[in-house]
Parts: C-alpha cells; structure tokens; sequence
C-alpha cells in the first residue's frame, strides 16, 4: 500500500464561453480506496475554492456553471488525489476560459435539391447552431465549415461558411450519393468536431434544363 | 482597411461597426499570432504564466468580466471602457515596437506584427470616436487612463526579466484585443440589432 499516484488534468473546455468543464485522469490508487478533489485559484481572489459540481460533466470531471466562470481571468486548476496513505497533487493547470472554446456541433443539417427557373439546379444544405450557444447578443461569434464527399471517392471537399447557416453547391455528379456534414468554431476557438452526416442521390438530370 | 478613406464619408452605422468588428478581430488575431510565437520561442519552461497572473496594467479598469456583466453596461459607458483600454495601449505598443526587434534573433514576422497591431489600434481608435460621435454626441470626455509603467523591465540587461517583461506584456496585449473585439461585437448586436443579431 502506498500514497495514491499524480492524477493528471487532461483538458478544459468551454462550449459557449459562459460555462466551462475540465477533465482529469486518475493516476495509480496505492491500492487503497482513493479520493479525489478538485480545486482552484482565480486570478484577482487570493483564495482557493473547491470544485462547484462533480457531477454534470461525469466522471474525473469538474463543470462550473456561469456562477463560477469568468473570462479574461486566469484559472489555476489542481487535482488533488488522497488515500490512507496520503495525499499527492497533479501539475497545476493554468487556464483563461477565453482560449479554451469549443462549441458543439451544428444541429439540424437539412439537405435538398433546388431546381431554379432558367438557372442551374443546385444542393442547398441548411444547419442551425448548437444549442446551447447564444449568438443573437454578440457575445458569441460562429462560423461555419461544410464538407461533402461523393460514395465514389474518400476525399472530402471543405468549404467555409463564415457566419451563414446555409450554403450551395453548384457542380456535383449527377446520379451520385453524396454525403455531407458541417462543424463550426467561435470567432476565437477551437472547431468543433464534425456533426451528424446526412445523404442524398442526386438526381441524374441534375443539369441545367434546356 | 482604413475605416473612412476620405475622411468625409457619411457611412450608416451598420456599415461602420462592421468595419470596426473586421479590425478588432484582426487585431486580436496578429495579437494571439505574436504571444503564440513568442510563448513558443521564448517562453517554454520558464513559468511565465504563473508570474503574469495579476500583471496587466489594465486590470484596473472595471471591465466586465462575463455576458451578464456586459449586457448590464450602458452601451455609452461600454464604448467608453473600450476607448480606455485602446488609450491604455499607445505607449507600451509604441515601446513594443521600439524594443522587439533587440530581442535575441527576433523572428521578422513578430517586427510586423507589432508595427501592424499599433497601426490598426490607431484606425480602430478614430472609428470609435467617429461612432460615439453618432451614437452620443456631445459624450464628456472624462475617461479613466490606466499607466504603465514597465519600459525599466522591457530594456532591463537580465534575460530573463527582459523576456518575462516581454511576455507580460504580449499576454496582455492578447488579452485586451479578445476583450475589445468582444465588447464591440456586442455593441453591434446591441445598437443596430437591438440585440438580435
């Protein structure tokens, strides 16, 4: 039996730059039951304050709700393991919630075939933003990327959206199935991964009408 | 980008805090451009971070620090912190570009960025005046200035003070353009979306 090994915070995470989780991974338990404590030092406080919620984000995790988040402050985030034997501290983590966004993926990724009047027939695909993300006040900018690939091929070709929710696509081969999926990432951040795929055969007459 | 090119140009007020947000984004990425660059080439193992906790010498400024806090601002008001945090930067950023090309083989790139920063600050500048000029005329000038006071550091003989005065101050930098570009996103959404962007 011996003290319990350094935990290690793996990453933090904020999806909407108004709420933030950091994760961490256990390290050896000393064979012995062993506890672990999150805690953390927010710059402009002197004191040291304890996890908020272990809960919501799962497990060797820590969510702090609006409550508990400010941005342009550096965080100075430690996991603290304890067991009979003793008590042993992972690095310190230092984080501004500022850098660490990353939103969910888009939702609602909608496909169809638009055949305009004397003009080119083209694939509209439309998305909504992640829920959770409020961009109507400005607080949060999101852009956007597409990619799309034909079933004959495994390369996907990538387009930028900017801040749309919706986007078109002229030249595709006709009587193909296409697959498409989108992501997208705040002005400042990190991408999101890539959301929910969605198909759809191109008709063969996908050419201009005569 | 210059915000008005002739100067006398009678832009809508959608126009000109599009701009504004084109520039204050751009400014913020050349500002994370350089601390990245710099945190890598300089920085690494050296525990700056822990050290520049608490070290902006804007910190001062009752900035808010969250959407609840930002919303609760009167837009003027806002504008105005924003001014105050542009103003707080004409003399490091004037020092920044003195002193960064001394820096042991100071990559070309990290030059340019610090010139372009100063550069566009300035545009940025004359855009606000520009929009509080439409938004609040006749808005008192009483402004809260916050001094800096670390050039001894910046131009000290020790390395590593020298480069931790550096980094101080990139951090910083990085800091308050995220913050200016956020601020003025919101004033966007908030004066000529009302709040439905």
């Amino acid at each position: 039996q011996s003290p319990p090994g350094k935990p290690e915070i793996l990453k933090c995470r904020s999806p909407d730059k108004e709420t933030f989780t950091c994760w961490w991974k256990p390290g050896t338990d000393g064979g012995l039951p062993t506890n672990y404590s999150l805690t953390y030092v927010r710059e402009g406080d002197e004191n040291t304050y304890e996890c908020p919620d272990y809960k919501t984000s799962g497990p060797n995790s820590c969510f702090f709700s609006k409550k508990y988040t400010s941005i342009w402050k550096i965080y100075i985030i430690t996991v603290n393991a304890t067991n009979q034997m003793g008590t042993t501290a992972s690095e310190p983590l230092y984080v501004d919630v500022t850098y660490i966004v990353e939103p969910e993926p888009p939702r609602n990724l909608s496909l169809e075939v638009k055949w305009p009047k004397d003009r080119k027939p083209y694939l509209l695909i439309r998305w909504s933003p992640p829920n959770i993300t409020d961009l109507r006040s400005g607080w949060f900018t999101m852009e956007y990327e597409i990619r799309l690939k034909s079933e004959e091929t495994d390369e996907w070709e990538i387009h930028f959206a900017g801040q749309q929710t919706q986007f078109k696509i002229f030249s595709l081969y006709p009587g193909q199935k296409y697959f498409v999926q989108t992501r997208c990432k705040p002005d400042h951040g990190y991408w999101s991964r890539w959301g929910q795929e969605s198909a759809i055969d191109i008709p063969n007459d996908f050419t201009m009408k005569d | 980008l210059p915000i008005c090119p002739s100067g006398d140009c009678k832009m809508s007020l959608q126009d000109m805090f599009d701009r504004l947000v084109m520039l204050s984004h751009y400014i913020h990425s050349l500002s994370s451009e350089i601390f990245i660059e710099f945190d890598q080439r300089y920085a690494q193992g050296r525990g700056f971070i822990a050290k520049a906790i608490n070290g902006c010498h804007t910190s001062s400024l009752p900035t808010p620090e969250d959407k609840e806090q930002a919303q609760q601002i009167p837009p003027e008001v806002l504008l105005k912190l924003v001014i105050s945090l542009l103003h707080a930067w004409n003399d490091p950023l004037y020092q920044l570009v003195t002193e960064v090309g001394g820096i042991h083989e100071a990559p070309d790139g990290m030059v340019s960025r610090a010139k372009e920063i100063e550069a566009q600050i300035k545009q940025l500048l004359e855009g606000i005046q520009k929009i509080i000029g439409q938004v609040h005329p006749g808005a008192n000038e009483n402004e809260i200035y916050s001094v800096w006071a670390q050039l001894p550091s910046l131009q000290a003989a020790d390395e590593e003070s020298r480069l931790f005065a550096f980094y101080n101050l990139l951090h910083c930098l990085r800091r308050d353009s995220h913050k200016v570009d956020n601020y003025l996103k919101i004033l966007k959404c908030r004066i000529v979306y009302q709040n439905n962007c």
